[in-house]
């Protein structure tokens, strides 16, 4: 089998999340059930250049509009972003859980400097990692998790500023 | 108004069996949406023709299609065609109706509809202007059921204008009452200029805001107050009156589950009364209908204290939303029972049959509002057009809606894209048919209140009726509960289907495309790199 490329997906509105999951979890992954189901949506002409694929996905009454990129491609995007946002001092950025899951990294302590953008701690969900970065330079302050600690959506996690 | 008087006195005695041929031969129906396509429904069983109107933003919608006739009463915006006395009676002479339905909202408690009717030789279907104008003057209302010996929820009993000279009275009238308490618009109603106060020093404040919002709702700043009841729920009796002095009541509805004070559910009978409470109830509401001369349907609305007190809140003089399931619990088509009482005919054996038994029903129903509503960011308005429109079926469903794949949804008008209504044997059995009516229902192209709808019929509180109360939205609705794991869910089954499917062919039509700014969000950089790294 061939080298399937990794997937972005994010998901805007009121609670934006984003996943990466490798093309083999992707397949593992149990279909569309009832009250489950997945639209292709038309691309814009922006879309079609950067190669973004569109989906409204209904979930329980809930319904998504779900961006689906090369994962490569998102990345890049984004460190261009960051680049042009440079190195602003800010206030003191506090971070809350954007999913339930369990600590799984955590890669800073209590009153260490990062840069924007660095790795700060990871969060298992449903077989997924979600990353947490700096959203920007500064001290991590508060740190109130461990690792393999269980956490709820919401619950705050630390501060950077 | 005057009605057609059929052989006054003795009418009374006719049977359900003199019903022949249809109440009127063509009726205007002056709403639009679901409650239009409703109307035109029941009067096609009646045999009647029915004339749909139409705003510019409405041509080809449902409503429009099924009716015999339709007529352009003006652009989209409701000020320039459904709130229009004139164009409705114009659209009504030309199209040679006899009668006009008004439905609910727009037009169908305005006593100028039903007098510009009357000169015109329309029957209009409901109650005369002048109990339109008694009762849609919310303190003549309470008035008139406090005269009748009907509790009413204390409060001030006038008008009182802010700003002005009254508000030193309202100051003083508010330290009597007690807090926390309402303002309410004297001339309007569905929660707007509606106001908690939950402390004196609030009161200055709120009074300035409610006041705002009524002149700018209602045309008019005066104001009165009620003492705020925590954990009440809100219950309503259903009413119909054959204009002559016979009125019956035909069970009460519970429709306790709102958010600012509009309502989201409703249900029939409601949870937990005794056959003792209900019939009291029924009573109470019956003494108000009398009071205020009250003809065809109407309904009485009551707060329900935690010690079982029965306050009356105020009277809606025309069919309600939730008159579905009223109809479910009673069998009693309330259109069809509109049509005839506006046709000058008397009170039908079926419906006394009904009457007789509403303190005790034995069948349960329950309906939903779902509406083009997102219940995660307050239950703002969320426009759009509908993509997906797959409907629940199935035993004991009814799905009364005014919308189809194609639709758009404006926020023109009212966001209320259709009525799933349930009815089975009781309460538990009703429960577990709309759990699985709601599973059924998709709607694609626009966020609607089925989310919410399908987590409330989980909550206990709804679950065992014990913790209803118009506060149960406010106290237990929390999104970010629910909400991030049907997105998770959403992003994988996204990711599945990119997968799996080959890319759309580049066609026409571009989506929009708003994702960009929002994607450079910091914490989305956050997405696992990681994950690559995973073995």
């Amino acid at each position: 089998m061939s080298e399937r490329p990794r997937l972005r997906v994010t998901i805007d509105g009121t609670l934006p999340l984003a996943i990466q999951p490798a093309a083999a979890d992707v397949d593992a992954l149990p279909p569309a059930g009832p009250g489950e189901s997945v639209t292709e949506l038309a691309p814009s002409a922006q879309d079609r250049a950067h190669g973004r694929r569109r989906f409204e996905v209904l979930v329980g009454g809930w319904r998504f509009e779900a961006v689906v990129e090369p994962a490569q491609q998102a990345a890049l995007r984004e460190r261009a972003a960051r680049a042009v946002a440079g190195q602003q001092a800010h206030a003191a950025i506090s971070l809350r859980a954007q999913i339930p899951g369990r600590v799984v990294r955590l890669w800073v302590a209590e009153g260490e400097q990062v840069e924007q953008g660095q790795r700060l701690l990871a969060i298992e969900a449903m077989k997924m990692e979600n990353e947490i970065r700096a959203p920007q330079a500064g001290v991590v302050r508060d740190l109130r998790v461990n690792l393999e600690q269980k956490v709820e959506r919401g619950d705050e996690l630390l501060s950077v500023g | 108004m005057t009605r057609r008087a059929v052989g006054a006195g003795v009418v009374s005695l006719r049977k359900d069996s003199e019903r022949r041929g249809p109440p009127f031969e063509r009726v205007l129906v002056a709403n639009r949406g679901e409650i239009a396509l409703r109307i035109i429904r029941a009067c096609h069983e009646l045999g009647s023709q029915a004339v749909a109107v139409y705003s510019d933003a409405d041509e080809r919608s449902r409503h429009v299609r099924a009716a015999d006739q339709s007529m352009r009463i003006g652009p989209a915006a409701p000020a320039e065609s459904y709130l229009r006395v004139d164009a409705i009676v114009d659209a009504a002479l030309q199209s040679e109706a006899q009668a006009v339905h008004p439905g609910y909202g727009f037009l169908s408690e305005r006593a100028e509809l039903a007098e510009a009717c009357a000169e015109a030789g329309l029957v209009f279907v409901g109650p005369g202007p002048e109990t339109l104008r008694g009762l849609g003057d919310k303190l003549a209302a309470r008035a008139t059921a406090a005269a009748a010996g009907v509790p009413i929820v204390p409060g001030t009993l006038e008008p009182l204008a802010v700003p002005g000279d009254d508000e030193d009275r309202l100051r003083a009238e508010a330290r009597r009452i007690g807090w926390p308490l309402l303002i309410k618009a004297a001339g309007g109603g569905g929660g707007r200029g509606m106001r908690r106060v939950d402390s004196p020093t609030e009161l200055g404040a709120a009074l300035a805001a409610a006041a705002r919002e009524a002149a700018a709702a209602f045309g008019d700043r005066a104001v009165y107050l009620e003492r705020y009841v925590e954990r009440a729920r809100h219950v309503e009796v259903q009413l119909l009156g054959d204009g002559r002095g016979e009125i019956v009541a035909l069970g009460e509805r519970d429709c306790s589950v709102q958010r600012r004070h509009q309502k989201l559910v409703e249900e029939a009978p409601a949870p937990g009364l005794t056959a003792d409470q209900r019939s009291t109830l029924h009573e109470l509401a019956m003494r108000v209908a009398r009071g205020a001369g009250l003809s065809n349907a109407a309904t009485a609305e009551f707060l329900l204290t935690p010690d079982t007190d029965f306050w009356f809140l105020e009277v809606n003089a025309r069919l309600q939303v939730e008159h579905g399931v009223t109809e479910l619990v009673a069998d009693v088509d309330l259109v069809h029972e509109q049509l005839w009482l506006a046709a000058g005919r008397p009170l039908s054996e079926r419906v006394r049959a009904a009457a007789a038994a509403a303190a005790e029903p034995r069948r349960h129903a329950i309906e939903v509002r779902v509406s083009a509503e997102d219940p995660a960011a307050d239950f703002a308005p969320a426009p759009g057009t509908i993509g997906l429109w797959r409907e629940p079926g199935g035993p004991g469903v009814r799905l009364d809606s005014g919308v189809e794949e194609g639709s758009p949804v404006t926020t023109d008008y009212d966001p209320l894209l259709a009525k799933l209504l349930v009815s089975a044997a009781d309460r538990p059995a009703a429960l577990a048919r709309m759990r699985r009516a709601l599973a059924e229902f998709e709607i694609g192209g626009l966020q609607t209140t089925l989310s919410f709808h399908r987590w409330l019929l989980e909550q206990p509180d709804f679950v065992t009726g014990e913790g209803l109360a118009t506060d149960l939205v406010s106290r237990s609705w929390q999104p970010a509960a629910v909400l991030p794991p049907a997105a998770l869910r959403a992003a994988e089954l996204a990711a599945k289907a990119a997968a799996a499917w080959s890319p759309a062919p580049a066609a026409g039509a571009p989506a929009s495309d708003t994702h960009d700014t929002a994607a450079e969000r910091w914490w989305r950089q956050g997405v696992a790199e990681s994950l690559e790294r995973r073995p």
